[in-house]
């Protein structure tokens, strides 16, 4: 790695040095490269290595330093040959890491990301000559993937941009039940030993958290009980009480208009009824600064009723950290509020069956994109469907009756989670370029509770969603400048309203002070994006 | 410069062409080497993370996108300039930048002196050494940890809330609550530097020569009378030095501890121009706009700089240049 050897050298600070390392730093140009005037033949060159760039995910790093000690790499290693450097940015620093490294010259081989992420865009990203555009080589060197896009339209149309450009090794859901994984649950325990029914209307709730905020549930003889928390990073995903006003957190369209949630009236309704709870101290009055540490603290120290949680890392591990702490302890997910009884559901967490639009992009550093793809394709493969989810036979799963059975040290591990201890030797309960298999779900998510909570968080129609659009790499600029300062001032301002910090006469102003920051014209780009997706 | 060496020098110099300057800095060169050899890692330091990166300033005129690098980026001008004039965060940022800096110059630079002058009054020798010693140890601590201790000490069911609920005073989150976090961001500020900047005022009221005090001893001052007119007058020099480059650095606040600390509900008095600029340039790509946004603040931090030197020049006679 020329470039990193580069910056070692730098740092030393020697200029003998620096004019060195320019020298070889230049050498590497121009070579590798095929400018020569011979055909480039069939065969791809045999791959030896590969730089492979990917953020470290939370469960893999709890027991693991790099992807390449995951059960799954080294298997690959060993069937395909290939030599993988895995570089992993900093915990908590992927979106600044990823953001310096594309304004370098020399990339990793292969940059595995959201790409929607990229400043402007995945399109951009092929315009910057930063990645390749794949359609040609997973026409020619990926099979296994062409052959999926090819049986699913709709999927295809997902991992293409509007140009029709396919820009990377997509992270695919393989099936509808995998698309929803969190919601609003609540202790369904507490409810029982109050005598209440499960909520179904924001009424319901009121008179549920109401009654949870005068008894003591938890049985401590204090006062302590959390009936709710959600804050604006629900907003993102469940909309829990918001969609039940039938609009979002950011834009949404109806019958293919696309409006701004956040400007709305419906949204005026959601802010008076929030304000009201956290009044009346139904909402956590820490509700705008607990972060995902303090709310698990407030779980499994039996304080919270009801939350956003997931059904994995969610319901599955609270229960299971609990078990032998608190007496009866039971989460059940909520169906979503609604207004009035015989609403309609209209928001759910549910993604799209390449959300997030992560995947693996072959940079234009790559030398050999070719190989590379075939590598890549490996993993859609049925071989290399059941190692990305399942690992190695014998390893981390068993064939029982036809189906993969994760083993005892994945379903109980010690002094580990289940999420991490899946972590340590498949992608299944992440993400990653391959297909995610619906097997991995039953058991990741075997308890009633847990299936239970799919089957109603899958209950909204989720009809006003806007699917994965993009704006052209001419407007993404414009786009992106006018949603920075609108997004932090509805963040901030989210907290204010509901706290009461700013009184809830100063909507209008509020809303003509994000109108002043050219929201008109962000719909507009948003409303052309739509029609262009739907064009696909 | 000024040795008997470059007088000489200086004196051929005239006698001579400009060829000879080259002459003198080489002979200079290799008469002391190796003072030249100790000072080329600065130089270099100073070359390769400084200047160099000047060269990248020229994207605040254009619109730089990764695709066409630095210089291949078209050009754009001022625009970038007026998109943060008319940003609905300007006056914010400049105010807090502005206003947290005010209230370290108000309460953070006169701690450390006062620190220098209390002690200076200690006459037990062991527990003067004490005092210093407790009083610079946290600045050693790293500011993650500081922050660290400061969310846990002032979370809700935190040390300080615990104490203060004893008294009867409702609870309550302060690193949530906008206006506490200018209090809390200079107080742990001075907490953790007072003493380690008191240590540069010892160091120059052990300069002050003691039979000035033996006179005024002579002309019946008392303790107070000293300090007034012998000690205060001694260290001077060093505090309008310090306060000159304290001037400088007003519209750069420490982003590190800040990004820490504040969170969106504190935006409003927490958010500054390099937190904003962090935000905006790392984490959402902005590069263009965010060097202009730094462009303009270090324009800004130079003419600060520059102004409280010539004050101080026609006030007192202590200058930076």
């Amino acid at each position: 790695m020329k470039n990193v050897s580069r910056k070692r050298w730098l740092a030393t600070g020697t200029s003998a040095l620096l004019s060195v390392s320019l020298v070889a730093g230049c050498s590497g140009s121009g070579t590798g490269s095929k400018t020569t005037g011979k055909q480039v033949v069939e065969e791809p060159p045999k791959l030896e290595t590969l730089t492979y760039w990917v953020g470290l995910a939370g469960n893999v790093a709890a027991t693991l330093k790099s992807f390449g000690d995951m059960t799954v790499y080294q298997e690959l290693q060993k069937k395909t040959g290939v030599k993988v450097e895995f570089q992993h940015p900093p915990a908590g620093q992927e979106k600044d890491q990823f953001n310096l490294m594309i304004t370098g010259k020399k990339l990793p081989d292969v940059i595995e990301y959201g790409w929607t992420g990229y400043p402007g865009g995945p399109e951009k990203a092929i315009k910057d000559k930063k990645i390749i555009k794949l359609n040609d080589i997973i026409d020619k060197h990926a099979p296994n993937l062409k052959k999926i896009l090819d049986a699913n339209p709709d999927w295809k149309k997902q991992v293409m941009t509007d140009e029709g450009s396919i820009y990377s090794f997509p992270f695919l859901r393989g099936d509808d039940y995998l698309l929803v994984s969190n919601g609003i649950a609540l202790r369904k325990d507490w409810l029982e030993k109050l005598n209440l029914k499960m909520p179904e209307t924001l009424d319901d709730w009121y008179n549920v958290l109401t009654a949870i905020k005068k008894s003591d549930p938890n049985g401590n003889g204090k006062p302590d009980e959390i009936p709710l928390l959600i804050g604006k990073g629900d907003m993102g995903g469940a909309v829990p009480f918001l969609g039940s006003f039938g609009v979002n957190y950011d834009f949404y369209h109806v019958n293919g208009k696309v409006s701004y949630g956040p400007i709305q009236p419906e949204y005026k309704q959601f802010l008076t009824l929030m304000n009201k709870w956290y009044k009346e101290g139904l909402l956590d009055p820490d509700f705008a600064v607990t972060d995902s540490k303090l709310k698990d603290a407030k779980i499994t120290g039996n304080q919270l009723f009801a939350t956003v949680m997931s059904t994995g890392s969610g319901i599955g591990n609270y229960t299971s950290l609990v078990k032998n702490k608190i007496p009866g302890f039971k989460l059940a997910a909520a169906p979503f509020p609604v207004v009035n009884k015989g609403d309609k559901k209209m928001w759910s967490a549910k993604t799209f069956n390449f959300s997030g639009a992560v995947g693996a992009a072959i940079s234009t550093s790559n030398t050999n994109p070719e190989a590379t793809a075939k590598w890549l394709d490996y993993a859609y493969s049925n071989e290399g469907m059941m190692l990305f989810n399942f690992g190695v036979e014998g390893v981390s799963y068993k064939m029982v009756n036809g189906y993969p059975t994760y083993t005892d040290d994945i379903m109980n591990p010690k002094d580990l989670s289940v999420a991490q201890a899946m972590a340590r030797h498949v992608r299944a309960n992440f993400n990653g370029p391959f297909v995610q298999d619906k097997r991995y779900m039953e058991q990741y998510a075997a308890m009633p509770e847990q299936k239970e909570s799919i089957r109603i968080w899958s209950e909204p129609t989720n009809e006003r969603k806007l699917p994965l659009v993009t704006p052209t790499s001419d407007e993404s600029s414009k786009f992106a400048s006018i949603m920075n300062d609108v997004n932090t001032f509805k963040d901030e301002m989210f907290n204010k309203f509901i706290m009461g910090a700013e009184p809830l006469d100063n909507f209008d102003k509020y809303v003509k002070t994000i109108e002043g920051m050219g929201i008109q014209e962000a719909t507009k780009i948003q409303q052309a994006a739509l029609e262009r997706y739907n064009k696909r | 410069m000024d040795t008997v060496k470059t007088a000489a020098g200086a004196a051929r110099k005239r006698a001579r062409s400009e060829m000879s300057i080259w002459l003198t800095i080489g002979r200079d060169l290799r008469r002391n080497k190796l003072l030249y050899l100790m000072v080329l890692p600065v130089i270099a330091y100073y070359v390769i993370f400084d200047y160099g990166p000047m060269y990248g300033l020229q994207i605040a005129f254009k619109d730089y996108s990764p695709g066409d690098g630095i210089w291949g980026s078209p050009w754009v001008g001022f625009d970038h300039f007026v998109e943060f004039f008319n940003s609905y965060y300007f006056w914010r940022l400049i105010r807090n930048t502005l206003l947290i800096n005010v209230y370290e110059l108000i309460f953070g630079f006169p701690a450390p002196i006062v620190l220098a002058l209390l002690l200076n009054e200690l006459r037990r020798q062991y527990f003067k050494r004490i005092v210093q010693t407790i009083t610079y140890l946290p600045h050693f601590i790293s500011v993650v940890v500081v922050v660290g201790m400061l969310v846990d000490f002032l979370a809700r069911d935190g040390i300080v809330n615990q104490l203060l609920s004893s008294f009867g005073i409702a609870s309550k989150s302060y690193l949530s609550e906008p206006e506490w976090f200018r209090f809390i961001y200079v107080s742990s500020g001075i907490w953790q530097q007072v003493g380690w900047s008191s240590i540069i005022y010892l160091a120059a009221l052990s300069n002050i020569d003691p039979t000035l005090y033996e006179a005024a001893k002579v002309d019946g001052a008392g303790r107070w009378k000293q300090m007034l007119h012998i000690t205060i007058p001694g260290i001077m020099p060093t505090v309008i030095i310090l306060l000159i480059l304290k001037m400088g650095s007003m519209m750069s606040v420490g982003s590190e501890k800040i990004l820490l600390m504040y969170n969106p509900l504190t935006y409003d008095t927490a958010d500054v121009i390099s937190t904003f600029v962090y935000r905006k340039g790392i984490l959402e790509a902005n590069y263009s706009y965010t060097a202009a946004v730094g462009l303009f603040n270090a324009v800004i931090a130079f003419t600060l700089l520059v102004l409280s030197n010539s004050i101080s020049k026609r006030v007192s006679e202590t200058k930076l240049w």
